[in-house]
């Protein structure tokens, strides 16, 4: 049994951009969007990278990082504590990866911007749910 | 000093989260709802949920360090980076601000294509209340939109 839970799924479909932070060797943060949190197995998620170049930079000097997700249909949002494993920039992560961001660039008129570089590999340390980040949605006013 | 758009971004509908780190350099995110530049356009006022200000607040006291991204639903975006300053509880007149923003960040939503079945829940759904209002100072200011200028010193 693996660390991530099925519902998470759903966050990790690129519907809704997530975020990610990382931090310097000198002890400084960085806080960047990230098209796609891609689903790797229970216990690794991919993070794509583009062009983000101190995200990078960043894991290089540091493993560490934390990724914020949340799903387009319940609304939930969680917190990731990851850790840098490899770079993949062939094989099947990177595929299905490339597929999605070529897809998503298109839906966001990035065609030719969004280009995935390497499919960075993270294990799952912690996931948690982002609680009191959001209001429940039987508590929104008004039509969905 | 803060440039006249990235100010704008900071008091419109834009997507803003705060990066942050313990003394083992590990990394905090916390998304922020709402934020206003003080006069000097050097100073920033953000305001989070108190509920998730506990490991935001212990960062920064340790160590003091900030980093800001912002994004619009057109995909630009900056970051600011810089130091800790101050927090307390956030006032009324701030929570009629976030209030305001709100409404204007599903009024981007919508206009940027989300549907209202997820511009609606994503937006309104973001807690602010009862808040935590911190202050930073701005210290460098960086062009962050996808493409070959991402990561350029504006400030």
């Amino acid at each position: 049994m693996g660390i991530l839970p099925d519902e998470i799924k759903p966050a990790m479909q690129g519907v809704i951009p997530s975020h990610v932070v990382t931090c310097s060797r000198d002890g400084t943060p960085n806080a960047s969007a990230i098209s796609q949190v891609y689903y790797v197995d229970p216990d690794h998620v991919a993070l794509s990278h583009q062009f983000f170049n101190k995200t990078k930079r960043n894991i290089e000097e540091n493993p560490r990082a934390a990724v914020w997700v949340i799903s387009p249909e319940t609304f939930e949002a969680w917190d990731l504590e990851l850790e840098f494993v490899r770079s993949d920039t062939s094989g099947p992560i990177f595929d299905v990866m490339e597929m999605q961001i070529e897809a998503i660039a298109s839906m966001v008129g990035m065609k030719g911007i969004f280009k995935l570089r390497a499919a960075d590999i993270f294990r799952v340390i912690a996931v948690t749910k982002a609680v009191g980040e959001r209001i429940p949605l039987a508590e929104i006013p008004g039509p969905r | 000093m803060i440039p006249d758009r990235v100010v704008e971004l900071l008091h419109g509908p834009t997507w803003i989260q705060i990066g942050t780190r313990d003394e083992a350099l590990r990394p905090a995110h916390a998304l922020v709802v709402g934020a206003m530049v003080h006069d000097d356009r050097r100073t920033v006022t953000i305001f989070v949920p108190a509920a998730r200000s506990e490991r935001l607040l212990r960062n920064l006291r340790e160590n003091g360090r900030v980093a800001l991204g912002l994004a619009l639903a057109s995909h630009e975006a900056y970051q600011l980076k810089g130091t800790y300053v101050s927090s307390r509880p956030t006032d009324d007149a701030e929570r009629t601000r976030q209030e305001a923003r709100r409404a204007a960040l599903l009024a981007d939503a919508l206009k940027a294509g989300y549907p209202p079945a997820i511009a609606r829940p994503l937006v309104l759904g973001l807690a602010y209340t009862p808040g935590v209002a911190i202050t930073f100072r701005a210290e460098e200011v960086f062009l962050q939109t996808p493409g070959p200028g991402a990561g350029t010193l504006l400030s």
